[in-house]
């Protein structure tokens, strides 16, 4: 039995209030009003055009995120070193454009765009081929590679990189001087800080979808996530598989970090990352680990997190308030996922008497996604 | 430098100070192992470790007692696996969407709190250490491992415990099963359900006590993000160790000691720069296991919801 | 699938059209907002902020100042819709408190041409941007005296975050300071590789005690984990900055580097009463008082008065011009 169309809105609307409806306890709380509160958090980034530039531009990052996490989750892998990733890709990009120049915009753009994406795959390939081959669990190494990345950009950021006005002023913070205008991508709405990268990663999701369903690798991948024993018997190299989806999906997480260098803050500086490796994950998964649903999950939790941060200036409280909604957010509509995926399953449940015809096992989506730990 | 640190003074200081940095490790990793045994996995221990810290040290300033305060983080600990659990287990959510759910709302929460209870940072006199008889007297070795408050002797002496429970006992031999082979456990009359969501529990006090340790064993102040990614370090250590409970002391021990030995380099004068010295336990904890055997077993069920009327 | 992403549409749609209205009202009150890369009760950076602009606001009357923080935005990203908001929302200063916030203002300010905007620590003021400095290295010298006056292991131990900004002004200062007084004195400096993880900070600070440091120092909020370690062991001082941090350990912390940050906010709201809404660069040094060495009334008597009249004197030199510090080129 397939979920209906409104039944999937009713359940995902019941999840958001839900969470809404705790997090108002604890809005109550601190005296702040939760009407006031959740109108500027869920109206505010669609109220005007500020808040859709803004939040499109927040989604940018988490969309080319996500769609790297699609590719290694479709493969087998849960890559949680998209933070890491990012920063690298930033760097790499950034490098190239600081000693390019002189080089025309036209030809250095796609350079840099290039240059991060490069920087971003070869940080996915190590724990890519540390799985393959050596058998290191990526969630493992991720985690240690982006306390390593992290260190690795300060040291860069405060050494060779540095904006040398930084240090004739002696302020000595830590970022590299503007990149050439040349290759900032452009505002699509001037006075907004929605920028081409935007449409960037809108291609890209498209083409991560053919890739995935339309090309020959792209299938290899999928076998491989869906049973690697199946795959190898299949004749497919599950260790080239591996790797290569680490490396996609580094990559994009790398593409990630060069375009908010290019798109939002035309130079290197720590923090860049935002921590969109993490909820890029989320927005993956929320948009069923399909390239193209990732575009609005991704646009809805860019809104959600501009949202959060706008509610904390509507009804001033504290910003931890933010954080624990989202959680509570992430919590609800993950855990209410059992209604839409296998509602005779979430109805046995709730006590209700079982549908007479038991459901054929079709109540999974086509793309069913593959354990999220590889064996 | 090299002869200084060679010094026997340097030498345990940079052992206890390895010892005390891998407690919150050795509490939280062990007890993620028990999640992991059974199947699930919980990314979100950074979370439960915040509300453990918080809770912990709250609780202890308004009673005076940081053992009432640890009780209060293991209360928190069990609201956290059950509502872990909740997701994770009754309504078979995705466990890596649900970890970083529970490490958001967890951090967020303990933020929350701090602010309408506490809100200013302040201290507490936290356990203090406990010179274990005759062998606290034992030179150099006394003061490495037998000095400590209770929490540290607590972390340690749970590792040959959690052997023997998960190797020795029926019940370790159950847990085992339903990460293993859920399906048989549910043949053989086990409710896999049970013994996920117990896990679960056992793990979310595990990392409460992590984070409680952090606040009144260790620095004896909360402010916020003390755990500063600790959570993670800890699930990473469970992967170290495969699923085993020395091999997750030796992870703890090693990350720490590793960690230990470049504050002391960097305090005796070091020559490179001082961000290579941070990430030296990172990377090393990544070498060390490409160099180790290449032979792997983990779970067979991790990560996979059980359902016994199959999907 | 297409269902899914279909039904996420319809929701923002929904949202769009229930879209609420802001409210404008205008009034004879100066609002300042203040961005916050930490939070308020962190004991240093970010508090003491806080309090400057809180003090402002008593001074002037609640009535005349409102003020608006949003904490927690350390990346400059969030910040920046922080900061976009405010300036729509009508806000006269919007003190964004950081380094990392200079690109960010530099972009925003150039929309909102008549809203005041301050960062620091920074030099770029522009048309509407206030940059503030705090000297930190001044401060830092003077504690450097202190430090290498009563050091008796000879051994001095800096706890720093990580190597950048404020940190090297305030270590090199430190440094100097010490090596004027006792060239003898090994000053050991070491990072976290951190702003915020205090247990680490507690370690590094008992390891520098166990290595033989008897003062120590250092800067950023992980530091209330390292005055505590250091609280824990008599005979060991700690030397603070950005504020008074007495309050966690009174029988350890000395004295501290604290930034008169109410005088800086004052000043950028009186200049704006002038109509002159930004392009200063905003000193703090010990000349102008935006700088003050607090000392601990409890412990007043541990620095001997030859000691404390060395302080002021060197004071006086520094803020007389003939003596400055170098910073690293």
């Amino acid at each position: 039995m397939k979920t209906s169309f409104k039944a999937q809105i009713i359940t995902l609307l019941i999840a958001v209030l839900g969470a809404l409806a705790v997090g108002a306890v604890l809005l109550l709380i601190v005296h702040a009003n939760p009407f006031r509160a959740y109108e500027a958090m869920l109206f505010g980034p669609f109220s005007d055009l500020y808040g859709l530039t803004e939040t499109a531009a927040k989604a940018t990052p988490l969309l080319l995120v996500g769609l790297g996490i699609v590719i290694a989750f479709r493969s087998g892998i849960l890559n949680i070193g998209a933070e890491g990733q990012m920063m690298m890709g930033a760097l790499a990009g950034t490098v190239v454009a600081l000693n390019l120049q002189r080089m025309p915009g036209i030809l250095l753009l796609p350079l840099t765009l290039l240059a991060g994406f490069a920087g971003g795959a070869i940080y996915g390939a190590i724990p890519g081929s540390l799985k393959a081959y050596f058998k290191v669990n990526e969630i493992l190494s991720t985690i240690m590679l982006n306390a390593i990345a992290q260190q690795f950009m300060v040291y860069l950021l405060r050494g060779p990189l540095i904006d040398p006005t930084e240090i004739s002023y002696g302020t000595g913070f830590p970022q590299t001087q503007q990149l050439p205008e040349s290759i900032w991508l452009v505002r699509l709405i001037p006075q907004t800080r929605l920028h081409l990268g935007f449409v960037i990663a809108i291609l890209m999701a498209i083409l991560v979808y053919i890739f995935l369903w339309r090309t020959v690798i792209g299938y290899r991948l999928r076998a491989v996530g869906a049973g690697p024993q199946a795959a190898r018997a299949a004749g497919i190299n599950v260790e080239t598989g591996l790797l290569s989806a680490m490396v996609l999906s580094g990559g994009f997480a790398g593409l990630a970090g060069i375009v908010e260098v290019l798109g939002i803050h035309h130079r290197l500086l720590d923090g860049i990352s935002a921590g969109y490796g993490f909820t890029g994950i989320v927005a993956a998964l929320f948009g069923r680990l399909h390239p193209l649903g990732v575009i609005p999950a991704a646009f809805l939790f860019g809104a959600l997190m501009l949202g959060a941060d706008m509610m904390q200036r509507a009804v001033a409280i504290p910003a931890a308030i933010v954080q624990t909604i989202q959680g509570l957010m992430v919590l609800f509509v993950v855990g209410s996922d059992i209604f839409i995926r296998k509602p005779d399953w979430a109805r046995q449940l709730l006590g209700i008497k079982l549908l007479k015809k038991k459901s054929a096992m079709g109540s999974y989506p086509n793309n069913q996604s593959p354990p999220l730990v590889p064996k | 430098m090299i002869n200084q640190l060679l010094e026997f003074s340097t030498i345990i200081g940079i052992l206890t100070t390895a010892i005390r940095l891998a407690t919150p490790f050795l509490l939280a990793a062990l007890g993620e192992m028990f999640d992991q045994r059974a199947g699930v996995y919980n990314l979100g221990v950074e979370g439960v470790m915040m509300l453990g810290a918080f809770i912990g040290f709250w609780v202890s300033l308004r009673t005076g007692s940081s053992y009432i305060g640890i009780l209060a983080a293991i209360f928190a600990g069990v609201l956290m696996g059950l509502l872990m659990g909740l997701v994770s287990i009754t309504l078979q959510a995705e466990q890596g969407i649900s970890g970083i759910g529970l490490f958001m709302f967890g951090v967020g929460l303990a933020g929350y709190l701090f602010r309408i209870t506490i809100g200013y940072i302040t201290n507490i006199e936290g356990f203090q250490p406990i010179k274990i008889p005759i062998l606290g007297d034992i030179p150099i070795l006394g003061t490495v491992f037998f000095n400590h408050n209770w929490m540290v002797y607590f972390a340690f002496l749970m590792v040959p415990i959690s052997w023997f429970i998960l190797f020795k006992t029926t019940w370790g031999l159950k847990i085992r099963t339903a990460g293993m082979t859920p399906e048989a456990a549910d043949t053989l009359g086990l409710s896999v359900v049970a013994i996920r969501y117990t896990c679960l529990v056992i793990g979310s006090v595990a990392a409460a006590m992590a984070g409680a340790f952090l606040t009144l064993g260790h620095t004896n102040m909360y402010a916020d993000n003390i755990s500063a990614g600790r959570g993670f370090i800890a699930v990473a250590l469970v992967y170290f160790g495969r699923w085993n409970p020395w091999g997750i002391l030796g992870g703890a021990l090693f990350f720490s000691f590793v960690d230990a030995l470049q504050l002391w380099v960097q305090v005796l004068g070091l020559k490179i720069p001082y961000e290579f010295a941070v990430m030296a336990p990172y990377v090393l904890t990544i070498l060390a296991l490409v160099l180790a055997a290449r032979r792997i077993w983990e779970p067979a069920a991790l990560g996979k919801p059980f359902n016994r009327e199959g999907d | 699938m297409k269902k899914v992403a279909l039904s996420v549409v319809l929701i923002m749609v929904l949202a769009m059209l229930l879209s609420a209205c802001g409210t404008q009202t205008a009034s004879q009150k100066i609002k300042i907002a203040l961005v916050l890369p930490s939070t308020v009760d962190d004991l240093s950076w970010s508090q003491g902020m806080t309090e400057g602009v809180k003090a402002v606001q008593k001074e002037l009357g609640e009535d005349k100042v409102e003020v608006a923080i949003s904490e927690r935005l350390g990346n400059p990203t969030d910040a920046a819709a922080a900061v976009r908001q405010y300036a729509s929302q009508g806000y006269d200063l919007i003190i964004a408190h950081g380094s990392q916030y200079q690109s960010i203002l530099d972009e925003i300010a150039k929309e909102f041409p008549k809203t005041s905007f301050a960062y620091g620590t920074g030099y770029q003021a522009h048309d509407n941007i206030f940059a503030y400095d705090p000297q930190s290295q001044e401060g830092a010298y003077l504690q450097g005296i202190i430090a290498g006056k009563l050091t008796k292991s000879n051994i001095i131990g800096i706890v720093g975050p990580i190597e950048a900004g404020d940190a090297i002004k305030y270590n090199v200062g430190f440094q100097q300071g010490v090596k004027s007084v006792n060239p003898n004195a090994d000053v050991r400096v070491a990072y976290t590789g951190s702003f915020g993880d205090i247990a680490k900070a507690s370690e590094l600070a008992k390891a520098q005690i166990d290595a033989g440091a008897d003062i120590l120092t250092g800067t950023a909020q992980q530091t209330v984990g390292a005055i505590k370690a250091c609280a824990e062991k008599p005979g060991i001082y700690w030397l603070g900055n950005d504020m008074d941090q007495s309050s966690i350990a009174p029988d350890t912390v000395l004295t501290a580097q604290a930034y008169n940050w109410k005088d800086v906010v004052m000043q950028m709201v009186k200049f704006r009463q002038e109509g002159k809404i930004g392009g200063e660069h905003l000193v703090l040094s010990l000349g102008n008082g935006g700088i003050q060495i607090v000392v601990n009334q409890k412990l007043a008597n541990v620095i001997p008065a030859d000691v404390m009249a060395l302080v002021e004197q060197t004071k006086k030199d520094i803020i007389a011009g003939k003596l400055t510090i170098e910073l690293p080129k």
